[in-house]
């Protein structure tokens, strides 16, 4: 036990702290700048020196840890003294333009000097001059009011990981640049921006656009861009949001955020947002009201249900709508439209996933807390880059990695180069060989127990891939692999992060059945990766052709009786379609009708033309979107939504977290999905009488046996976490409907001179809607297709060079980059930009196992061009 | 740019000596400057993609560093000490001279690429006053004749 006392006050403590912080815990404020809660103690300012008894010097109280029977005193004359003598040594050379500084009024210099400073300096000569960087499309630079607390550096070294900028020169010359000098070419979390304690590091977003004490409100609310949910606050004048910032103590991003949550917000005030309902007229979209627009969807459908029956309709929903609006379109699918076909693009891969590992092991095994990643012993990450998919997510990997935990990479995962001890870059769709060989050699460590459970048993079936046997499928040295199972037999529990790219696979599903092995045989938690803010959400909502809310399945009957006699309706039994399903369906007609809430299924469905094809021979298209997409292009019905910032409900993230997204701003023309779904129902007979998101959330509460009795006060206090407040289905140990993987197929070597498109996920974009962010634009303007250094030695292309990507489907003209990481045979396109993105050229395959399309063994052929490409046409 | 092949063995070398990669950021950066005279931006990128070290952080020891030069320099560099000694002593006037003879502003290079001046801060010479370093020689008791016939031995 320590006892210290500080400005007379004692307090006991178990283990030894800061001076700063015990002083924290007693309430005593001492003044700091380079310290950071999110960073390592620096010592640099010396703002927050402190007298010690005993002690002759005063001591820097942020490094200085407290030791039994210190005496402290934290605001005595000789430390105010030295304060302001620190305070007078920084303005020498500080620019002093508060009245101009947009972070005059939460500027700690400011507060400080106010403080503690001297009322003048007493230095004449001049001050060192530096121009304000203006290079940097997001990040404005003023190194004269730089401090040089280098907090920016270590928030982006040590906790971004991205160790993008740094101090450069010495002395009083010393400031804050990027490599380029200009440019920052970085991550752009804006992290920096965040911890810097002055106005040198600023977000050009909202240059003099307001000073911080115009601020009318803030919200709590969650970031609507991916399936991490980080916590953001909005601060609001005047009906928009100036400014997304994140809070330290919330949330479980603790003050951290991607370029996308922090900058990415302003495409809700786009000026191209869907204002008005349009219904085609002659061919053409026109402007109607409301009214007119419910009656005609009303009309249609009640038609085609009459001539067609409820299975000729069909549903998409989206996992950027809310809870609410998913739990409400499918009961609108399901009860009023008679249709068990709803799906969504999770059902490309978030959800068979998800759906697979849960038959083995259980209902909500992937629902493992993201702060748990950098607490564990080891990590595996497959399938994508999760720094680039789940950013947030990945700097819990990058933080393990500094704290030296063993992280082990398959496949290209750019952002953990550098973090990874064990990165294994197997040739396309390769994978399966080089995970039966870990397996076989982990099963070798860590035999199975003699006493098997049904799991385990299925396991010792799987037939043993030799390193060797291996290394000639993935072409990954034996060598390698083994220092992979040296590292991963070490790890007691370690977190299994798995992206999409190993799930859209002819051979997706031995692919997770050889890592829900490996996660037996290590005692791994799965993470899956999740592209968009809701995708468990809509599962959990019922948003699956064949699950009810509650993740109850429709086939079983006691639960489709249940959910029925709620509402005094039938749940129809026949198997709803998947999403693939419902545009094959289109395409040959059986489908009449597609209800699309909030997805831009023309453009991120893989062969836009056949897409487009299909769209266009349906009877009736509706679409609820924000902005007219490729998809909205073959509508009959356009409904303008409300975007995320205008609306209330709930998003559950990847970790099964239920967050509440706030309203923060007035809608400008748009309506929640959930309302516009619920009018059209009233015009069909069915009043859902919803006044709110409240009471939809209510009705949830009752009808889904997960959900039992949620509200957003149990949302708001952050620990509304898998099973919410219900009960999961009890899990069948009785594992039916898995196919062992044909082993030897799947060490088929693949075809050495070919090259395979992928789809590349960019940091800076997602899916369709990112592209009406100015910010992101203007980060990441240009899609680029990416190869390998012998690729591109081969095609005789430089970074930059235009290439030409043709395939069955079609052919895009991309400026190239090359990444001497990427295998050979692969080029990787992005998928976001309109007209160029990589589905618009790669076909798919049905994977039987997930309905859901395969991406691999897309052949395409490159082709080096002499001149830039004018306007790729459609 | 691409590190020849020497300096970018050498580096190799320096990296087998060392767990750390940024403890080898000092050794290699006077690898580069040998060979180049003084080290250019895209040669920092090039040194830190051979260590695995963001080219950030290279830039931040390099321009720490007083010893590190970011300009192209002559082929020789010349380091007068111009402090109170060497100034009583006539250093002011070698100064000029080099000037003259050469072109030579202080922190230039000779129009002909042969030399670069830098005015330093008494060199520890004193007593030896007027002082100069050339490269890394040591030369004493300047004067306006000796001065040129030391600097001729430098091509
Ligand atoms: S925005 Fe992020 S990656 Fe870029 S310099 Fe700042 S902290 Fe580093
Ligand atoms: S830019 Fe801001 S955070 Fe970075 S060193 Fe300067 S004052 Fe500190
Ligand atoms: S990690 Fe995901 S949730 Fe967090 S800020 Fe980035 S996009 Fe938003
Ligand atoms: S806060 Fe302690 S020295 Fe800066
Ligand atoms: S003053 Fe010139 S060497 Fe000391």
């Amino acid at each position: 036990m320590i006892t210290v006392t500080i400005n007379g006050k004692q307090i006991k403590l178990e283990k030894p702290v800061s001076i700063l912080e015990a002083a924290k815990m007693t309430g005593i404020k001492i003044p700091t700048l380079c310290h950071h809660k999110s960073l390592e103690a620096y010592g640099g300012c010396r703002l927050c020196l402190v007298e010690i008894e005993k002690m002759p010097r005063l001591q820097a109280s942020c490094t200085q840890y407290v030791t039994d029977g210190m005496v402290v005193w934290t605001e005595t004359g000789r430390v105010v003294e030295a304060r302001k003598a620190m305070l007078e040594f920084l303005l020498i050379n500080h620019a002093l333009d508060c009245p101009y500084c947009d972070k005059a009024g939460e500027c700690d210099l400011q507060d400080l000097v106010m403080k503690y400073g001297p009322a003048a300096g007493r230095f004449t000569e001049g001050k060192r001059k530096h121009p304000e960087s203006y290079d940097d499309p997001i990040i404005v630079r003023n190194m004269e009011r730089c401090i040089s607390c280098t907090r920016c550096v270590r928030m982006c070294s040590k906790v971004q990981g991205a160790s993008a900028i740094s101090m450069v020169n010495r002395t009083s010359k010393t400031f804050v640049e990027p490599f380029s000098g200009g440019r920052y070419n970085c991550e752009y979390c804006g992290n920096c921006i965040n911890v810097c304690p002055v106005g040198a590091i600023m977000s050009r977003l909202h240059k003099h656009t307001y000073r911080p004490w115009f601020i009318e409100k803030t919200v709590d609310t969650v970031c609507s861009f991916c399936g991490v949910g980080c916590s953001v606050t909005a601060q609001i004048r005047g009906n928009s949001i100036v400014r997304i910032i994140p809070e330290s103590e919330k949330g479980l991003n603790r003050g951290l955020l991607c370029n996308r949550g922090r900058f990415g917000y302003d495409y809700i005030s786009n000026s191209g947002r869907l204002k008005s309902p349009m219904i085609r007229k002659n061919g053409s979209l026109q402007e109607t009201t409301w009214s007119e627009a419910f009656m005609y969807i009303a009309q249609k459908i009640k038609e085609i249900k009459e001539k067609n029956g409820g299975a000729a309709i069909a549903g998409v929903a989206s996992g950027r709508c809310t809870n609410e609006d998913n739990y409400v379109f499918q009961k609108f699918m399901r009860l009023v439209v008679g249709s068990n076909n709803i799906d969504s693009i999770a059902g490309f891969a978030y959800a068979p996933a998800r759906k697979f590992f849960e038959k083995i092991f259980g209902q909500g095994v992937t629902a493992n807390p993201i702060q748990g990643i950098s607490r564990s012993d080891g990590i595996f990450v497959i399938g994508g880059d999760p720094t680039a998919i789940n950013p947030v997510l990945g700097l819990q990997i990058r933080a393990a990695s500094q704290k030296d935990i063993p992280v082990a990479t398959v496949g290209y995962a750019p952002g953990l180069k550098g973090f990874a001890a064990n990165r294994l870059i197997p040739k396309p769709s390769t994978e399966a060989a080089l995970l039966a060989a870990l397996l076989t050699e982990m099963l070798k460590r860590k035999p199975l127990p003699a006493e098997k459970t049904p799991f385990e048993e299925i396991i010792g079936k799987i037939q043993p891939v030799s390193l060797n046997e291996a290394e000639s499928a993935c072409g990954i040295a034996s060598g390698e692999i083994s220092a992979c199972v040296d590292s991963l037999s070490g790890m007691t529990n370690p977190a299994l992060v798995i992206g999409r790219d190993i799930i859209q696979r002819s051979e997706g599903q031995a692919n997770l059945l050889l890592l829900a092995a490996l996660a037996q045989a290590l005692n791994g938690r799965i993470y899956l990766s999740s592209e968009l803010p809701n995708e468990q959400g809509l599962i959990d909502m019922g948003c699956l052709p064949d699950m009810l809310p509650g993740g109850r399945p429709v086939a079983v009957d006691s639960f489709r009786k249940r959910y029925g006699e709620f509402f005094n309706a039938e749940v129809p039994s026949a198997q709803g379609l998947s999403l693939m399903e419902m545009v094959e369906g289109a395409h040959s007609g059986n489908i009449k009708a597609l209800y699309v809430m909030g997805e831009n299924i023309a453009f991120n469905i893989p062969d836009n033309k056949f897409v487009k094809d299909a769209l266009s021979r349906l009877e009736l298209l509706v679409v609820q979107d924000i902005f007219t997409t490729e998809t909205t292009r073959f509508a009959h019905v356009v409904l303008p939504a409300a975007s995320w910032a205008e609306r209330e409900g709930s998003y559950t993230n990847l970790e099964g977290r239920m967050q509440h997204l706030k309203k923060a701003i007035d809608s400008v023309a748009g309506l929640e999905d959930w309302k516009i779904i619920a009018e059209v129902s009233k015009v069909l007979g069915v009043d859902m009488n919803y006044r709110d998101s409240r009471d939809i959330l209510a009705e949830i509460a009752k009808v889904s046996p997960l959900h039992k009795g949620v509200t957003y006060e149990d949302m708001d206090s952050g620990e509304c976490m898998w099973p919410y407040k219900g009960e999961p289905l009890r899990h069948d140990l009785n594992i039916v409907g898995i196919d062992m993987p044909d082993m030897k197929a799947l060490l088929k070597k693949p075809e050495k001179d070919k090259v395979y498109i992928g789809v590349d996920k960019v940091l800076f974009h997602s899916a369709s809607l990112s592209r009406n962010s100015f910010a992101l634009n203007s980060i990441y303007s240009e899609p680029h297709a990416k190869i390998g250094k012998n690729l591109a030695a081969k095609l005789s292309v430089a970074s930059g060079d235009h290439i030409s990507i043709s395939t069955g489907a079609g052919a895009i003209e991309l400026a190239a980059v090359i990444d001497s990481d990427m295998p050979d045979n692969i080029v990787l396109v992005p998928n976001n930009f309109e007209g160029r993105g990589a589905f618009r050229v790669m076909g798919w395959k049905m994977n039987a196992a997930f309905k859901a399309p395969a991406l691999d063994g897309m052949e395409a052929v490159l082709k080096k061009l002499e001149r830039v490409s004018a306007e790729v046409s459609e | 740019m691409k590190l020849s092949d020497k300096v970018a063995a050498e580096i190799n070398s320096i990296k087998s000596r060392y767990q750390d990669p940024r403890s080898c950021l000092l050794p290699s950066l006077y690898v580069v400057q040998k060979a180049d005279g003084w080290i250019a931006p895209e040669a920092m990128a090039a040194v830190g993609e051979l260590l695995n070290v963001p080219g950030a952080t290279v830039k931040g020891v390099a321009t720490f560093y007083s010893m590190f030069r970011h300009k192209p320099m002559g082929r020789h560099l010349i380091q007068l000490c111009t402090n109170v000694a060497c100034l009583v002593m006539g250093a002011e006037e070698l100064v000029d001279i080099l000037k003259g003879k050469y072109g030579l502003e202080p922190n230039g290079t000779s129009p002909d690429g042969r030399f670069s001046l830098v005015i330093m801060e008494c060199i520890g010479a004193c007593g030896t006053a007027p002082a100069m370093l050339v490269d890394t020689d040591f030369h004493e008791n300047l004067n306006e004749k000796n001065i040129i016939d030391t600097l001729e031995n430098y091509k």
